[in-house]
């Protein structure tokens, strides 16, 4: 019996969870299906956003975004995936896949939170389609909402990556 | 004082839009490249600055002044490459941009002009000295997203970049060809273009400027990268190239109407 799947997807907006009828068709792969996917009507009745949890602050998306860029599960994280996903019952097999990313990160979420994680060319395939459709599954998100919470998050993480000094910028000739 | 030379003075100068949307050409003593500035009264790596007198289209009684920075080639490649007769640089207003190698923001900060408010351009340096440069810039122009990250790395930056028109990438790197590869991947919208400037001897500089041009260009298109134009820099730069190319070609567009058609009815 094929397995259902979720994908879970970091913006800077919060996280949220996909879930993904009839992957089997969507791993069928071909250029044609892969068109149809960057249409919205097409790719909103395989994907259905099921659960968004935007971050309630800009320090705590700060500090999910460093933790989770070095492969580190915030308790963020790991609330928001144990109150939506199905539960499993003890010494069963879970009857979902959960795709994510990339290799690494579903490697240290099945290791510390004993998730069924995984990813694949044909999951990374489906996270792209999620970037590009994601304000339109969210209501009430514009895009210039994704794009401010972009800009603050990136400048909070960039200032951390140059050991940033308000004096010196201060004092900076242009 | 020293006199100072160039485009200052404002009234002999004349400024007219370049074939490509968002670049400007100001013709004066000797013509030069500009784009509009968006932050208007400074300059960003000490280029000059012309402004001209325009109506106000509401009322024809009152001048408007709008401010032009001159775009120097030989600090930037994408100017040297639009000088070169580059068909199409795909940068244009209300474009978004992934910038792989955004060193201080000299080149930014023009696509930033060049994009304008409706625009976007995730701008990614690993270099903390220059990325001190950059976030600054990025603090006068709210169309800069600042990214201090390795480019060879997309998962850490993940959250912070959106789908994009347009890669472009001056990285300066031997595995130049896998990192826009990578970032693709992930942010490039399908159809959408690459811009990237390769320095030869970046890459390797063992063999002929053209071969190794040549090599790139066939490992790009094993990534579905398809080059549609090649143009070197020279005068501007030496052994520089730049290829601009689009990212999964789509088929014939009577194909995509069809799936129009079938996912209306």
């Amino acid at each position: 019996m094929p397995k259902s799947l979720y994908i879970l997807y970091e913006s800077a907006a919060g996280f949220s969870l996909f879930y993904v009828e009839n992957f089997e068709s969507i791993a069928s792969n071909t250029e044609e299906f892969q068109d149809a996917l960057s249409e919205f009507v097409r790719f909103s009745k395989l994907a259905k956003l099921i659960a968004f949890s935007p971050f309630t602050t800009a320090e705590t998306a700060f500090d999910n975004l460093s933790k989770l860029s070095e492969y580190e599960i915030t308790a963020n994280l790991s609330n928001f995936l144990d109150s939506n996903l199905p539960k499993v019952k003890e010494g069963k097999k879970p009857k979902y896949e959960l795709g994510v990313f990339d290799h690494k990160l579903a490697a240290v979420i099945h290791e510390q939170l004993k998730l069924p994680a995984t990813s694949s060319e044909k999951i990374t395939e489906i996270i792209r389609n999620i970037r590009l459709h994601f304000e339109r599954f969210v209501d009430h998100l514009r895009t210039s909402d994704v794009i401010k919470a972009q800009l603050g998050l990136a400048h909070a993480y960039s200032r951390s990556k140059v050991k940033y000094n308000v004096n010196r910028a201060d004092t900076m000739v242009v | 004082g020293p006199k100072r030379g160039g485009m200052k003075g404002g009234s002999k100068v004349v400024i007219e839009p370049h074939r490509h949307a968002g670049v400007f050409v100001a013709r004066g003593k000797e013509d030069a490249l500009c784009t509009r500035n968006m932050v208007t009264g400074e300059s960003v790596y000490g280029e000059k600055r012309v402004s001209v007198e325009v109506e106000n289209p509401n009322d024809p009684l009152v001048k408007e002044k709008i401010e032009y920075r001159i775009w120097n080639p030989f600090r930037s490649k994408l100017a040297a490459a639009i000088l070169g007769g580059v068909d199409n640089i795909h940068i244009k207003p209300g474009c978004k941009v992934l910038y792989l190698g955004a060193a201080s923001g000299t080149t930014v900060s023009h696509v930033s002009d060049i994009i304008g408010a409706d625009g976007i351009v995730y701008a990614v340096e690993f270099s903390q000295r220059s990325g001190r440069d950059l976030l600054n810039l990025a603090k006068r122009r709210t169309n800069i997203v600042p990214i201090i990250e390795d480019a060879r790395y997309p998962a850490r930056y993940r959250m912070l970049v959106g789908m994009v028109d347009v890669i472009f990438a001056d990285v300066a790197q031997p595995d130049q060809a896998r990192i826009v590869a990578i970032n693709a991947h992930q942010f490039l919208k399908t159809g959408g273009h690459f811009v990237i400037s390769i320095k030869a001897n970046c890459v390797d500089s063992t063999v002929e400027p053209a071969l190794v041009f040549a090599r790139e260009v066939e490992k790009l298109k094993q990534e579905n990268l398809r080059p549609i134009e090649q143009i070197t820099l020279e005068p501007y730069e030496r052994d520089h190239a730049v290829i601009v190319g689009v990212y999964r070609p789509t088929k014939k567009k009577s194909k995509v109407s069809n799936y129009e058609k079938e996912s209306s009815t």
